[in-house]
């Protein structure tokens, strides 16, 4: 599992899958006040991505992947 | 280039040109639903052959074709002469494509905008609300599908703006990238996000919703809202190839030093579609400042002319005002380096004089517009979208004729070719003869030796022309060869066996009149084998060999022949079995019987009426032998030679020369007249004393090198009576041919030189004439007889 939740806390590891999109919006609409651990990630997939965008959260650490970092700063700074 | 890729390239033009005559057709003949049906199926085929290369382009367009072609041929559209048009322009773009692939272009990302415009304009024809038409649906359900979104460079921070702008003048070529992917992107398997982040040189990016965030609850993760906007200092081409598979999905505009200057900001094109427009119709050069400037004293220069154009014609000066025009126009184009246009440029002019009008001039420069960026200050700017409308892909169909690597000839022209080449060589060997009589008739020695030097050049020159149509006749046995995985399984199945088939060498090559004659002794090789070669099932398992029996037919080429060998491992020839039958069918007689050996008795299943056959089949053993196979390949010149392990299985060895066009004969003189015997036949050419010649019973024989050589003479096979006229010393001239592999010596009166000959077949009446294997033309005219010993011998 490229997603693990912990608390309030959703860790992501790896490349996140088109097939988590469901599950991260769960639990997304269950934890409106989550932070996002991005620290591993390498990459996400686009309905991934739709999804972090339209719950608009914060973002407790950035990708150490700076590519990716510069990708998901524009998309989610702005909520 | 793969063959399989070769293939497509042949089968694709075949089906460009018989689609564009049935369109053509089809104009003529609207409702003939034929027709229809008939042009319908060939862009599907062709569509669905594109699909198997990596050619998403030509697929896009093809796939349009077709869903618009389907509506028409279903009858809910009428076929008219604007969609004709369409399908034509988009039969052109195919055949643009093919044309660079054969050129040795790798890809076609370049037509990429070409073939979404294309398809776009194809689809728009399709009025019909069809829920059926998924094509047309994909095409409009993407969000880019039809509105591209603008570039909003407001977005970006000044301080970066300005950055850009220098480098835009510093050279650089940017582009802003606005994709959009289709709503149903995910469920193709897509990933946008993985996809823009790969694009190359990546400078800014962005990524956002096309509509509001909608609350979670209400979100479908699984349909994509996505908006990516991102600018590259990436070339246009590399751009254009990384999303060759999405571009209708992509606006890729190019960021010119106009739209980065914040003064210049409210003249920038603030619709993108505009942008692309202006911008890749190919004037890059104003991305640099000096191109820039250029470009806008040229505008400047144009709009004037358009006003000069626009006053009053009523003046005496008119054709000094045309003429002056003309001259700037020509001007300007030629500093833009579109000099293609000047002719068209100086036909207009020529009307415009001739009707003393500046209509001509007026139009050429509203036509000149549509395709260059002059178009944007021209009084009466065209009001075509990019997506729609009779856009022009811009390729006429004489612009280029299609470079075509395969030509498909009738088979009559090339023999008719064949055979003036054969009368060229015929003629040319006249020439020897000419040189001869100039020198001993006319006594002119310096003539002769020309016509001589002369002779040599056309010698050279015909035998290279007989050489290369040899080539165009060449065929691969892969035409016969590829009938028989369908034969042996048919006849497998039907007499219960189970046989694997191998085929090689399919790719040697022979001239076509030797591989078709080829094609029917194969075909009884092959029943044979499959009948009295492989054993059934339970036999093979009882000699404990594998159930399945194996034939190959493998074809390869040796110094000048084609070598055909077919070989079971069934239950081979017995010879006792042969002899013992051969017998009993009177073939053979008794001390035969006793004396022949292994190999002797299996050769005798060539012999006329046998068949080993116990019961007759439907399959083998009509009563038709391996004689027929056998007169079949020597016919051709051909050879057979069977050689048989009992139990282990049958070899045949077809041997067949490469092509039977030119025959190297042996002229030889009897009862003075000539004839020519063919010189693979011929072993040796000896004299003998008569005192030599022995008669046995009623034949004569020779010792020739210790070997009883038996002799006829040629008048006596020929039906004449008179003797053979032996030399001064008595000695007699005599043949050695083979026959069926024994030695036969042929007297004859005497030997005359070694020709090449073109033979052709006895026609007619003379055609039923054994002993001749046909005629030909010798160089002083004279008609040469070519003799066929086998049946000669034989045939007594």
């Amino acid at each position: 599992m490229a997603v693990t939740y912990a608390g309030n806390e959703a860790h992501f590891g790896g490349i996140v899958g088109v097939e988590d999109a469901e599950a991260l919006l769960a639990w997304l609409y269950e934890h409106p006040q989550a932070t996002l651990d991005l620290a591993d990630c390498t990459h996400i997939h686009a309905a991934d991505l739709q999804v972090l965008m339209a719950a608009a959260l914060t973002v407790a650490e950035w990708p150490h992947d700076a590519a990716l970092a510069v990708w998901l700063k524009s998309a989610l700074s702005r909520g | 280039m793969t063959p399989i890729l070769q293939q497509f390239m042949t089968e694709s033009r075949d089906f460009l040109q018989s689609i564009g005559e049935n369109l053509l057709k089809l104009e003529k003949a609207p409702q003939d639903a034929d027709l229809m049906s008939d042009l319908f199926r060939s862009v599907h085929t062709l569509k669905g052959n594109s699909g198997l290369f990596d050619f998403p382009e030509m697929s896009r367009v093809l796939h349009a074709a077709e869903d618009l072609m389907s509506v028409v041929r279903d009858g809910q559209l009428s076929f008219d002469r604007r969609l004709a048009d369409r399908l034509l322009e988009a039969m052109d773009f195919v055949s643009l494509l093919l044309d660079e692939l054969q050129g040795g272009a790798s890809s076609s990302a370049e037509h990429a905008q070409a073939s979404v415009r294309l398809a776009a304009s194809l689809r728009e024809l399709i009025v019909v609300p069809d829920a059926t038409q998924q094509g047309s649906a994909e095409a409009a359900s993407g969000h880019g599908g039809t509105a591209k979104p603008g570039v909003p460079l407001d977005r970006v921070p000044d301080a970066l703006r300005a950055s850009w702008g220098e480098a835009a003048r510093a050279g650089a070529a940017l582009h802003w990238i606005v994709y959009t992917p289709a709503s149903d992107c995910f469920f193709k398997g897509e990933d946008p996000f993985h996809q823009v982040r790969q694009t190359p040189g990546i400078v800014w990016q962005s990524a956002s919703a096309v509509e509001s965030w909608p609350p979670l609850a209400e979100l479908d993760p699984y349909h994509c809202v996505l908006r990516f906007d991102l600018v590259t200092a990436a070339p246009r081409t590399a751009l254009d190839e990384h999303y060759r598979y999405v571009p209708e999905q992509v606006a890729i505009v190019p960021l010119t030093l106009e739209a980065l200057n914040p003064e210049h900001r409210a003249a920038a094109p603030a619709d993108g579609v505009a942008a692309v427009r202006a911008t890749t119709v190919g004037s890059a050069s104003q991305a640099t400042p000096a191109g820039g400037v250029a470009a806008s004293c040229v505008d400047a220069i144009l709009a004037a002319q358009i006003v000069a154009l626009g006053l009053p014609d009523a003046v005496a000066w008119l054709p000094g005002r045309l003429k002056a025009i003309a001259a700037t126009l020509a001007a300007c184009h030629r500093s833009r380096g579109q000099e293609d246009v000047l002719p068209a440029l100086d036909a207009a002019l020529a009307l415009a004089l001739a009707s003393s009008s500046s209509q001509p001039l007026k139009e050429w420069l509203a036509a000149e517009g549509n395709s260059s960026p002059i178009a944007s200050i021209s009084p009466a700017p065209e009001a075509a979208s990019t997506t729609g409308g009779d856009v022009p892909f811009g390729r006429r169909s004489d612009d280029a004729l299609p470079a075509t690597a395969v030509l498909k000839v009738d088979q009559e022209k090339v023999d008719r070719l064949m055979n003036l080449i054969g009368e060229m060589v015929v003629a040319k060997n006249g020439l020897p003869f000419l040189a001869a009589r100039a020198e001993t008739v006319y006594d002119v020695r310096e003539l002769s030796r020309e016509i001589k030097t002369q002779y040599a050049v056309i010698n050279r020159i015909a035998e290279e022309m007989q050489d290369a149509i040899m080539q165009v006749r060449m065929m691969p046995v892969s035409s016969v060869f590829q009938r028989f995985p369908r034969l042996v399984r048919d006849i497998s199945r039907k007499l219960g066996k189970e046989v694997l088939l191998t085929l090689e060498g399919e790719e040697t090559e022979a001239d076509k009149n030797i591989i078709e004659a080829l094609a029917e002794p194969l075909i009884h090789i092959v029943r044979n084998s499959l009948d009295h070669g492989i054993e059934t099932p339970e036999a093979r398992r009882a000699a404990g060999k594998a159930v399945e029996g194996r034939l190959v037919i493998r074809a390869s080429q040796d110094s000048g022949r084609v070598l055909i060998d077919i070989s079971d491992d069934g239950k081979g020839i017995d010879p006792a079995v042969i002899k013992r039958k051969a017998y009993e069918k009177g073939i053979i007689d008794e001390a035969a019987l006793e004396r022949i050996g292994d190999q002797e008795a299996i050769n005798l299943v060539f012999a006329a009426g046998f068949s080993t056959a116990d019961t007759v089949s439907d399959l083998s053993g009509r009563g038709v032998g391996m004689d027929v196979v056998r007169n079949a390949v020597e016919r051709v010149n051909g050879s057979v030679a069977l050689t048989s392990d009992v139990g282990k299985g049958t070899r045949l060895r077809l041997s067949l020369p490469l092509s039977m066009a030119v025959t190297n004969v042996m002229v030889i003189e009897s009862n003075k007249q000539i004839f020519g015997v063919p010189m693979d036949m011929v072993l040796e050419t000896v004299r003998i004393p008569r005192s030599a010649i022995r008669s046995i019973k009623n034949r004569q024989t020779i010792v020739l090198r210790n070997r009883v050589l038996p002799l006829r003479s040629l008048n006596e096979l020929l039906a004449d009576d008179l003797p053979q006229v032996s030399n001064e010393l008595d000695e007699m001239a005599t043949l050695v041919v083979q026959i069926h592999g024994e030695s036969l010596g042929i007297v004859v009166d005497d030997f005359r030189e070694v020709v090449d000959i073109i033979l052709k077949p006895l026609g007619g009446i003379l055609n039923a004439l054994p002993g001749y294997s046909g005629s030909a033309l010798l160089g002083d005219g004279s008609v040469l007889m070519v003799l066929n010993p086998k049946e000669l011998v034989t045939w007594q």
